[in-house]
């Protein structure tokens, strides 16, 4: 393979200061495409440009928009719309990665602005919210400058079909899978425990669908304990339990990096009871290279990545009963526990950076033949080129 | 005055709606040629592989001869026989992989990387030009493209058979 190095700009459309998937999948990206040499530009909106990696450029502040059913920090408008351009005229890139950029922010503007390769990445998976899609007449034109489509899984894909029209080849999201695979068993977790990432009191991050199994778990399994790591108020959450489940529960907090991969290596069981909102699941990838045996509702995104259950167990989403044998089943059987975890182990390898950044920019360089690089739309119109306007 | 200035306005807003549609199917027709160019190099190279595999011990003397020969082809083919040819070469390739799993020689072990890691971006290479090419053949079918015949002289693109081939 030749090496040569690019210039490489990426758009994130939502704020950078707040946490999020796309965001860390940016960030990533972009890192592991400078540790192989290329130059990476990201812009991205931003309240402050204090705290900033080196390869991010704020593209002003965001504005928090209730959107998609949650609230987006977003950003676009006519400021933010020339520093776009200018960041696109300044970068010289030869090859321009737009994170969803269906959606009114950034992305679509660059998309908007710029002419020459450029690659576009879809997160999103949303059969109901149309919303979402509603400026397709105006949005259609615009996507159709992408070179390729990149979906982040079957549903991402599924959405893009049906509101826009458009095929896309599916690339996962990234883990390190070192990080994980490093991981050492921990005395404190390990056992008959159950354990859970993520902001508990959310409903759609489904630990209700756990409480109402837990009885049930109880009378096979006295000494199961439930381990819950993420930000949240544990001390109002156990105010609604009865008093005797409430002893069942530990509360860890948000918890560090190597933190969270030892929490995932030792626990009996990782349990994802999701009730849907969840587009990839990375979480499941993560608990998967940590060797985990990973026990997950059925909804698209996680049935999708446990292979339909060949990697982990699935249970029906929102059924406590079924979550209840289904975990009592694990518990009591070790040996077909670290089976299926082997086989999970192995195949979150190819979640692994070194596969999907390959992955991704072997999208890249497809979209680079011709190698005319990426310019501003503006300076090819022939009334710019009549003005003496262009920059050529 | 005001009824011709106002002429002018509607007609000034279509002239500018008529050169932005020029200009998005122009794009489109690059973006069909650039796909395609990219699809056309990989297929190259497969063939280039194939050729180097049938030299190589991976593979018999009868399924040597049945590459070398399905590469040249597809190398050699004009437009009109290029789907055929790649199809055969698919063929052949496809029936040599299985017969070959289990090679030591890191010699050939390498190239059949290199065979599998191709097929791999033909597979998204066929994607994307299949994608310009439908894109482009839906924008062309709009009244004020084909009424104002904005496509020029630009033949319309069109698909392979191959392509819909499952590799």
């Amino acid at each position: 393979m030749p090496l040569s190095k690019k210039r490489i700009g990426i758009v994130c459309p939502y704020g950078w200061d707040t946490p999020g998937g796309v965001k860390s999948h940016i960030g990533d990206l972009a890192e592991y495409l400078i540790a192989q040499g290329h130059t990476v530009s990201v812009l991205a909106p931003s309240s402050s440009d204090e705290n900033l990696p080196s390869y991010v450029t704020s593209a002003g502040r965001p504005i928090s928009i209730a959107y998609n059913g949650a609230v987006a920090r977003l950003l676009f408008g006519p400021v933010a719309f020339s520093r776009v351009k200018s960041w696109i005229a300044d970068g010289n890139f030869d090859v321009l990665h737009l994170h969803e950029p269906a959606i009114p922010s950034i992305s679509l503007l660059a998309c908007w602005a710029a002419e020459g390769p450029m690659v576009g990445t879809f997160h999103a998976a949303s059969a109901r919210k149309k919303i979402a899609f509603a400026i397709t007449p105006f949005v259609e034109p615009v996507i159709e400058k992408l070179n390729a489509r990149i979906a982040v899984s079957e549903a991402a894909r599924e959405t893009l079909r049906i509101h826009l029209d458009t095929d896309a080849m599916v690339v996962p999201n990234g883990i390190y899978a070192d990080r994980f695979a490093d991981a050492s068993v921990d005395s404190r977790w390990s056992g008959n425990t159950m354990g859970f990432i993520g902001r508990f009191e959310e409903y759609r991050k489904g630990l209700s669908v756990l409480i109402e199994a837990l009885p049930q778990i109880l009378r096979r399994i006295p000494d199961i304990r439930i381990l819950i790591a993420g930000p949240g108020d544990p001390e109002s959450f156990l105010a609604k339990l009865e008093p005797h489940l409430r002893n069942r529960f530990t509360f860890l907090g948000t918890i560090s990096e190597s933190d969270k991969a030892n929490f995932m290596a030792s626990v009996g069981i990782y349990v994802a009871p999701n009730t849907g909102g969840e587009s990839f699941g990375i979480i499941l990838a993560e608990a998967l290279a940590a060797g985990a045996s990973v026990l997950a509702s059925d909804i698209p995104a996680f049935d999708s990545l446990l292979g339909g259950g060949a990697y982990g167990t699935l249970f029906a989403s929102e059924n406590a009963a079924d979550l209840a044998d289904k975990a009592i089943a694990l518990l009591e059987d070790p040996e077909r526990r670290r089976a299926v975890s082997h086989k999970g182990h192995d195949y979150a390898q190819s979640f692994d950076w070194d596969v999907v950044a390959e992955r991704i920019y072997d999208v890249y360089e497809m979209a680079m033949v011709g190698g005319r690089g990426v310019t501003l739309a503006s300076d090819n119109r022939a009334w710019n080129r009549l003005l003496g306007r262009s920059n050529e | 005055m005001n009824n011709f200035l106002l002429a002018f306005f509607f007609l000034s807003i279509f002239a500018w709606y008529l050169s932005f549609l020029a200009t998005r199917l122009n794009r489109l027709h690059h973006r069909v040629e650039t796909s395609w160019a990219n699809l056309d190099g990989l297929l190259q190279r497969r063939a280039a592989v194939a050729i180097e595999i049938a030299r190589s011990e991976i593979s018999d003397p009868a399924a040597s001869l049945l590459l070398t020969f399905a590469a040249h082809q597809a190398r050699e083919a004009t437009v009109r026989d290029r789907s055929q040819a790649e199809t055969g070469l698919t063929g052949a390739l496809g029936i040599l992989i299985e017969n070959s799993a289990d090679t030591q020689n890191p010699l050939e072990q390498e190239l059949l990387l290199e065979l599998k890691d191709l097929t791999a971006k033909i597979k998204v290479a066929i994607a994307m030009h299949v994608e310009s090419v439908t894109r482009t053949q839906m924008v062309r079918k709009k009244l004020f493209i084909r009424l104002f015949r904005l496509a020029g002289s630009a033949p319309e693109p069109v698909t392979y058979e191959f392509e819909g081939d499952v590799f």
